[in-house]
């Protein structure tokens, strides 16, 4: 092969076609064993899935797989649980996302002053976000129980309640809590993005605005937060999609309940296909939630891009 | 030269092995005990029936349905598998069963499986799916020394039991805070049990009828006032799964829970004397409680059927039976190996025999699994919760069993 390769490479008046053919085709030839990867685990399941949303397939007969249309999205359209957690997907994905912003912001800013070891503070702010999401969801399920957690104990002591409040049992509490603890869990992607951000904004700004007779805050808005916005755009186009797909502390923590409180989209799409073995009706949703997703994604990358612009 | 002779031995070997093992029984099981006995019976099996391999695979309970399913459908199948019966509706409808009813006709084990349980076993169908390999029925668990500290009687009705749960819900250190409370309810999946001897024994109850009667109601509704009214379950009851509702009993918060002869000597261990055991009590002028069964079943998929079957019988013998049943905790299908029991205290034995005349499967239907995962568990913790009315949930399930 590289005999022949050097022959064609000497051969005066074919060498060079032949060379930027092969750069054209070098790209594409490099980058197919990723996209038929891709294509393979993600498109074709995809595909699958909406195929699977049009027909009424039950796992355990799965010989009758029926033709319905859109019936399946008519019935999710009329279903109160779907609408329960699609309120609650929005509360969830409103709540979470700017929560861990705003910490993962504070903590950046923190991070990025000089203090003695600050190293270890940087790498130690990562454990949360590097810990699975299950052994985080157990963690806090004991953290909130209401007969041991130090939740509860802590609050008793302080005088701040009464009586040990359930907080993953109340349906009042349940998912504010679970909301904390995705917040706990994903601020230091923020922080460590943002952080990131801000060493790269030359100091020569903050110097200029000092002299300048600019306050903490004035060089704040007007150099810091230009500075990083991008990275944190970035960022939460990211944790959005991550945060409205993820379902797996809910599922741990409580498994949607009590009753449908921590129902969100992903988790009754999961429970109709996987526990309940209906892949038509649970594919449906799955389609509906990737939709609503979509628009929300394009909407908010158009609003990117003209920020950028 | 040397090395050649090596290679030659070693392929030998390997092919003598391949001959060894004509066939191969993949098999899944669930326990929960890493520390089990699966590889010494494998062992003992393939020793005994030279050209069968077994290999047995330890699959997670929560999970252990959705994989089976699963591993069904994608042709992936076990060629047997430990089941329950609130499964078999549902595998039966998917043809992924093999009858067993000629084996066990000729076996020579068949006569010695404690009675009737191969009658609980049987498919709506009339054929015989299941061999039972362990069994438990649900009982009352409770804290005698409590008890005997609050002069209180072992409760026989549900009003006895209403009022010896409000009587053990106390402030014992006199901080204002409930310290231990009546009973342990089990509000998220795998609770139907307890929300069933309360509701189901009732008169003309049951999952398929009468439920959204009067009487059913009642069940349903006397279960939201021991939580909403009478506050005797601990606050998270909503939540609570197995784990809570056994580490809560063991911890002193609760006086009674209901479980099985499986938690029985962790229950000891934690608390020795204090833990005793009794039937349900008797609501509303019957007794409910759940027969909780255990199965293993050869699957149509596999490869070779007359070998699972082989190793299934084996685990459904005397001795082997024993053995496997250590492991769980639970109580061996075989006489003999009943008779020779002493793994539980007495006193949990006894609980379980006395608890047999009313213990009932749930309805062999493929309803069934959607009640128990999903159904049940939702509407249970919204009438806990006060979202929807003890009607309605009751409402609920009538509904999905008449589809």
């Amino acid at each position: 092969m590289t005999d022949a390769t050097m022959t064609h490479a000497q051969t005066p008046g074919g060498s060079l076609p032949r060379r930027s053919l092969s750069r054209r085709v070098l790209p594409y030839a490099m980058l197919s064993p990723a996209v038929l990867v891709t294509l393979a685990i993600v498109f074709l399941p995809m595909i699958q899935t909406a195929w699977m949303s049009l027909h009424d397939y039950v796992l355990f007969r799965p010989n009758d797989f029926e033709w319905v249309g859109l019936q399946n999205f008519r019935t999710a359209l009329a279903d109160e649980v779907f609408w329960i957690s699609l309120g609650h997907t929005v509360i969830w994905m409103a709540a979470t996302i700017p929560a861990q912003l705003l910490l993962g912001l504070a903590t950046a800013m923190l991070l990025n002053q000089h203090f003695p070891w600050r190293p270890l503070a940087r790498a130690l702010i990562i454990i949360p976000w590097a810990l699975p999401s299950v052994v985080i969801a157990l963690m806090w399920v004991w953290i909130y129980d209401s007969n041991y957690g130090v939740a509860n104990e802590f609050l008793l002591r302080l005088g701040l309640i009464r009586q040990a409040i359930p907080w993953l049992a109340d349906p009042d509490t349940a998912l504010g809590a679970i909301i904390l603890t995705l917040t706990w869990q994903g601020f230091p992607f923020f922080a460590v993005m943002i952080l990131a951000g801000l060493q790269s904004i030359p100091k020569s700004y903050y110097e200029a605005a000092s002299i300048d007779g600019a306050s903490a805050w004035r060089q704040f808005w007007h150099i810091t937060l230009p500075g990083i916005s991008g990275v944190m755009m970035t960022a939460v186009l990211l944790r959005l999609i991550w945060v409205a797909n993820s379902f797996d502390v809910i599922f741990v923590m409580t498994g949607g309940g009590p009753g449908y409180a921590t129902y969100t989209l992903p988790l009754y799409a999961f429970v109709k296909a996987r526990t309940n073995l209906d892949f038509g009706y649970g594919s449906a949703i799955a389609v509906l939630f990737t939709m609503l997703l979509m628009v929300v994604v394009v909407i908010y990358l158009r609003r990117t891009g003209k920020a950028v612009e | 030269m040397k090395l050649a002779r090596i290679g030659a031995a070693s392929a030998l070997a390997l092919a003598a092995g391949l001959a060894h093992a004509d066939s191969t029984v993949h098999f899944w099981y669930h326990f929960d005990n890493a520390d089990n006995p699966m590889d010494a019976l494998v062992e003992e099996f393939e020793a005994a029936n030279p050209g069968i391999a077994v290999e047995a695979e330890n699959v997670p309970w929560n999970s252990y349905y959705d994989q089976l399913y699963t591993a069904i459908i994608g042709g992936n199948a076990p060629d047997a598998a430990m089941v329950k019966m609130f499964a078999q509706p549902r595998l039966v409808e998917m043809g992924a069963l093999e009858p067993i009813d000629e084996q066990l006709a000729s076996w020579e084990g068949t006569d010695g499986l404690q009675d009737n349980l191969l009658e609980l076993t049987k498919a709506a169908d009339g054929s015989h799916y299941y061999l039972p390999v362990q069994y438990v029925v649900l009982y009352l668990y409770y804290r005698a020394d409590m008890f005997e500290e609050l002069g209180l009687e072992v409760p026989q009705t549900c009003d006895g039991f209403r009022a010896a749960a409000k009587a053990l819900t106390r402030d014992t250190d006199g901080d204002g805070q409930t310290d231990v409370y009546g009973f342990g309810f089990r509000g998220a999946k795998g609770g139907h049990d307890h929300w069933a001897s309360f509701t189901l024994g009732r008169d003309g109850v049951s999952l398929e009828n009468g439920l959204n009667s009067e009487a059913g109601i009642a069940g349903t509704q006397f279960v939201a006032d021991l939580f909403r009214e009478d506050k005797v379950f601990p606050p998270s009851a909503p939540n609570d799964g197995f784990q809570e509702i056994i580490g809560a009993f063991k911890a002193g918060k609760t006086a009674m829970t209901i479980h099985h002869i499986g938690s029985a000597n962790g229950m000891v261990e934690a608390l020795g004397d204090k833990v005793s055991a009794a039937p349900v009590p008797e609501c509303g002028g019957g007794r409910w409680t759940a027969f909780g069964d255990e199965s293993t079943a050869v699957l149509s998929s596999a490869s070779d059927k007359e070998a699972a079957w082989k190793w299934i019988s084996f685990l459904s013998s005397a001795g082997n039976n024993a053995r496997f049943n250590e492991a769980t905790g639970q109580l061996p299908v075989v006489k003999a190996d009943s008779e020779s029991w002493s793994m539980h205290p007495q006193r949990f034995v006894e609980a379980t025999v006395d608890s047999l005349p009313f213990a009932h499967l749930l309805p062999n239907s493929s309803a069934t699994a959607d009640f128990v995962n999903t159904v049940w568990p939702t509407a249970m913790q919204r009438v806990l919760t006060g979202d929807i009315t003890a009607a309605e949930m009751n409402e609920e399930i009538t509904a999905l069993f008449d589809d």
